[in-house]
This record gives C-alpha cells, sequence and structure tokens, in this order.
C-alpha cells in the first residue's frame, strides 16, 4: 500500500503547462522532500494533491483510494492535510479559536450548534498540547496578528496537524524564517514526522536535505530526478539547474 | 480574601452594562408613554432580524441584502392565513410564516451561494427584489393580488389569539420574551462549534476546507438558519403593526438592515441589536421633529460612524468599557 500514489498528473493555466505527466509513490511513514526552482510547478502540486486547483489529466490515490475527483474536505476526511506557503490562518480570531477550529475540523461535532465548543474537554486538551509543545499556550488567548512571523509559521504548521492526519503536506514551511527559527521548525518537524508520511516542498536545502528520506526533483513542471538525498546532490542535472555546473 | 472580592467585583462591573439594559427593558412600560413602548417593540423586532442577517454576514462573511424577503413572506404568510383563510390559531399561523420563510431561505441558499463576494451580494437583492415584486406587482388582477393588497399592503391583523387580550405593553413582553429565547438561542449557535466554522469560513475558506470542513454546506446551513430567525422576526412584526406592504420586503428593508448591522457593528449579536436601536430611535426622534431631514441625518450618520467608530458603535462601547474598568 502507498500512502501517496500519483500517475501522470498534468495541469496547465491556460496554454501553459504547470505540470507534465508527474508520476511517483510515498510509502506510509516515508519523508519526501521535494525541490525545484521557482516556477517549477511545487506549490501547484501540492493544491492539485489537495484538491484545491483541479487536475487536468492522471490520477491521485491517497492510501490505495482513488481522491482525483474528491472535493479538497473529502481528502481530509481521507487522511489529508496540509500547511501554506504563505500564512493563512484566521486573523481576527484568538490563537486558541484557531487550533480549536483545526482539530474538530474532521469531528462530527462541527455541525453541532447548541453546545459551546469550549465544554469539548477532548478537543480543549488536544489543543493544549499542541499549543504547549511550542511553548504557544501562554499566547492562548491573544489574536494571530499579535504573534511574530517565525511563531505564525509554527500556529501554520500546528493547524495541519491538529487532526493527527496519514498523509501531511508542507509547502515551505520555512518561508521567511531566520536562521534560528528554521532549527527550531525542523526539530518540531522531526517530531511530528516520527508517525506521519510527509511530503514537503523547500527552498531551502539544507533542510530538505536533513529530514527527507527521499527527494524529487522537479523542473519546469516535469520530475527530472528522484532518489536519496545523497544521490540527488550527485545528480548532474540537479547540480546544472542549482549550480549552473556538473562539476 | 480580597482577591476573591476583586474577581467578584470584576464579574460585577463586566455585566453592569447587561444588568441595566436588562432591568431597563423589564420595567419601561412602568416609566414611559406607549409611543415609547411602541418603538422599542419594534426595536426588539427589527433587533432580531439584524441579529439573523449578522449570522450570514457579521459571522459567515456572506453580506446578503435580500434577507428582508424572509421576514416579509413570514408576515405576509401568516397575514394571509389569518386574513383569507380565517386561521386564527396562532400555533398554526405562526409556525406557518417561519415555515415559509425558511423554506424560501432554502431555495434562496441553493440559488445565491453559486455566487461568492459581490456577486453573492447582487444575486441576493436581485432575489428580494423578485419578492418585493410578487408583492408589489399592482398590474396583476390575480388571486395573489386579491390576497397581498398590492402595493397597497395588507392590514387588519389582530394581535395574536392566546386565549387572553393582548395589549401594547402585553405584546411588548410577549416580543422581549421571544426576542430573549431567539437571542439566546443564536448566541448558544455562535458560540458552538458550528458558530466557529462559519467564523472560519468569513476568515478564510481556503483554509477551512483544507481543514476538512465542507464549506457550501456551512453556509447553506448558516444561511437557512438566519432565514428561520428573520422569519420569527416577520411574524413577531405582523402581530405588532397589523400591516405589512411591500416596504417590508424589498430593498429598501434589506438596506436599511444592512445599514443597522454596520452601524452596531457586525459579527457581535449585542451590535446589531444596538445599531438597530440607534437606528430606529433617531428616525423617530428625527421623524417627529423634521420628517423630511431623516434620509439626510441617517446618511450623515452613517458616514459618521464608518469614519470615526469603524467596526461599528457596540465593540467601541465595548473596549472603552474595558479601559474603563482597568
Amino acid at each position: 500500500m502507498d500512502a501517496l500514489k500519483v500517475e501522470h498528473l498534468s495541469q496547465s493555466y491556460g496554454g501553459l503547462r504547470i505540470l507534465e505527466d508527474i508520476s511517483f509513490s510515498i510509502k506510509p511513514g516515508e519523508r519526501v522532500g521535494l525541490i525545484g526552482p521557482n516556477g517549477a510547478g511545487k506549490t501547484t502540486l501540492i493544491n492539485v494533491l489537495t484538491g484545491l486547483l483541479p487536475s487536468m489529466g492522471g490520477r491521485i490515490y491517497i492510501l490505495d483510494q482513488d481522491v482525483t475527483h474528491m472535493s479538497p474536505n473529502r481528502r481530509v476526511s481521507r487522511g489529508l492535510a496540509r500547511s501554506f506557503q504563505i500564512n493563512t490562518l484566521f486573523t481576527n480570531l484568538s490563537l486558541l479559536d484557531n487550533i480549536l477550529l483545526a482539530i474538530q475540523g474532521v469531528k462530527p461535532s462541527r455541525f453541532q450548534m447548541f453546545r459551546p465548543l469550549t465544554t469539548y474537554k477532548d478537543i480543549l486538551a488536544r489543543a493544549q498540547e499542541l499549543l504547549n509543545s511550542m511553548g504557544l499556550w501562554e499566547k492562548k488567548d491573544g489574536l494571530i496578528s499579535s504573534l511574530s512571523h517565525g511563531e505564525q509559521r509554527l500556529v501554520e504548521i500546528l493547524l495541519a496537524i491538529a487532526s493527527r492526519p496519514k498523509l501531511l503536506l508542507l509547502d515551505e514551511p520555512s518561508c521567511g524564517l531566520t536562521r534560528g527559527e528554521t532549527t527550531h521548525l525542523s526539530h518540531m518537524l522531526r517530531s511530528v514526522m516520527e508517525d506521519t508520511t510527509v511530503f514537503f516542498c523547500a527552498h531551502d536545502l539544507d533542510l530538505v536535505f536533513s529530514l527527507a528520506e527521499r527527494v524529487v526533483v522537479l523542473y519546469y513542471g516535469k520530475i527530472i530526478a528522484q532518489g536519496t538525498p545523497g544521490e540527488i546532490q550527485a545528480h548532474p542535472k540537479v547540480r546544472e539547474i542549482y549550480l549552473g555546473t556538473t562539476a | 480574601m480580597s482577591a476573591l472580592n476583586k474577581e467578584y467585583k470584576n464579574r460585577l462591573l463586566r455585566f453592569t452594562p447587561h444588568i441595566i439594559i436588562i432591568l431597563f427593558l423589564l420595567t419601561l412600560p412602568t416609566f414611559t408613554d406607549l409611543a415609547i413602548v411602541s418603538l422599542v417593540t419594534r426595536i426588539l423586532i427589527f433587533g432580531l432580524l439584524v441579529m439573523a442577517l449578522d449570522l450570514v454576514f457579521g459571522y459567515t462573511g456572506l453580506m446578503s441584502l435580500g434577507h428582508a424577503a424572509f421576514f416579509g413572506v413570514a408576515g405576509y404568510t401568516t397575514a394571509i392565513l389569518i386574513k383569507y383563510y380565517h386561521i386564527t390559531s396562532f400555533w398554526i399561523a405562526a409556525p406557518a410564516g417561519v415555515l415559509m420563510a425558511t423554506l424560501l431561505a432554502a431555495v434562496f441558499g441553493i440559488l445565491a451561494l453559486r455566487a461568492k463576494d459581490v456577486y453573492f451580494f447582487l444575486v441576493t437583492m436581485a432575489l428580494g427584489q423578485l419578492v418585493f415584486e410578487i408583492f408589489n406587482t399592482s398590474t396583476s388582477a390575480g388571486k395573489l393580488r386579491a390576497m397581498t393588497g398590492g402595493s397597497d399592503g395588507l392590514g387588519g391583523i389582530p394581535y395574536p389569539d392566546l386565549g387572553f387580550s393582548f395589549s401594547p405593553t402585553s405584546y411588548y413582553y410577549f416580543a422581549l420574551i421571544a426576542v430573549a429565547i431567539c437571542a439566546l438561542l443564536l448566541y448558544l449557535i455562535t458560540k458552538s462549534p458550528f458558530g466557529y466554522s462559519m467564523q472560519g469560513i468569513r476568515e478564510s475558506e481556503t483554509r477551512m476546507r483544507c481543514l476538512g470542513y465542507n464549506i457550501w454546506l456551512h453556509k447553506y446551513i448558516a444561511f437557512i438558519i438566519a432565514g428561520l430567525f428573520a422569519g420569527v422576526a416577520g411574524v413577531l412584526f405582523i402581530y405588532f403593526n397589523g400591516f405589512i406592504s411591500p416596504e417590508s420586503v424589498g430593498f429598501n428593508t434589506g438596506g436599511l438592515i444592512l445599514l443597522m448591522l454596520i452601524l452596531g457593528g457586525k459579527g457581535t449579536l449585542w451590535g446589531a441589536v444596538i445599531g438597530t436601536g440607534v437606528m430606529l430611535a433617531l428616525q423617530y426622534f428625527v421623524g417627529t421633529i423634521t420628517p423630511q431631514r431623516w434620509p439626510l441625518i441617517m446618511g450623515g450618520t452613517m458616514v459618521g460612524v464608518i469614519m470615526f467608530f469603524r467596526g461599528g458603535i457596540f465593540p467601541l462601547s465595548r473596549n472603552l468599557w474595558k479601559r474603563m474598568r482597568r
């Protein structure tokens, strides 16, 4: 069984081909990084996998179930979750409310109308656990806008992992972070990744090579290489793209 | 001991405005004349309508201009049942009005929620006008015109028959209880998981979708619930006013309640009631002095609120009260 299997996936914006004949698979528990220069189609691929963009050809399987034509929320109920490159948080709600919303997203109680959300002890306990893990519990009542960019990036990932997904897609998790914040994030991701299948894209190659067991390289919408970090670092085409030389 | 006293004092201070408002509403008929009692009854009824709109606009982020249609349809349904079908039982005529409003919201929701943002606003305006024209049409010689009275409206609806005779004062208390129950239910909804989902949708639909929420279904349910409570307001209105005209259904009322909500502060149920109170009280007092200047004064008030009280009167007053308590 594969956690994620993609077969001949394609996507275009008008006449411009963004993704072309993309095929790869990820085993349960595997950590796979996605790299590629700007405009390679990394975010588009994640958007297609989550269902925010329709695929124009090919098939997507999550845990061997065909989700190609499923809406994003139905994919989430199959165990998928994602984070965004640009913070997509509920800025006018408190930090705790953000986390509560993320936890209850896959629970049947999300349609409950006459019981206050704060009386759900299991949801509150999970929120406390998540916020404590990042040292953010003390800031739970503040608005998201009162948090620093680094803290907001952590919340962005907390929202993605709140529902205990089976397959986690992270879009540029270290985007806009300082070196120190990236190190902190890297520790956090390592603990998250222990029992979750993760597919993440990043520009920070150090982060990718330190976290990923396998790396996929995307270049102008096509996969040009797949392999272990060592294989990818030695791949002549990848070296040419990133270093301008094959030496 | 002193910490306990401080906490008790803080809590008392926090709820002081609520206590004052509740005492004011409970004792109002004992110290004022019937005209003011009638004005406050109207504020309560429209306050409920604006709270219902707040659920859609303030909490879910869907700016609707057709919300008055549900209010009007409920009023018309109850009035037609009483006047032409002689169904005087409150327990049949009133729920029938609310049911019609809810059904209309269910139909409108399917149509309007196909659009987004400003297009949603325009579709709800068009649907509201459609209902307005159905009730307003004076060229139609059909049965509908005979029953609705066309642009002349439909009048002569008595107070509800509940086994005792109503007076303006007793109807005020009846409306107060009904609105209080509805406000409590609306409050519970806003604090429930579903209420939080609505706020999440208002903040970021994309994120909500990626958290597992069926956005369309949540919006649709919110739209229907808002239609139901608007229907309750419409039924309370027809029994209170005894008369309903197409004006209560169309663009004018739809726009006015939107302004009331913006004035009071959207996304807060108290703001909806306060906005309604300020607007209707101003209309009443300006109307007694210089009625022809009312539109000018209303426009000026809106400009003033948008420029100096951005976010509405209630959020600003709440923040001021918080600062004073410190």
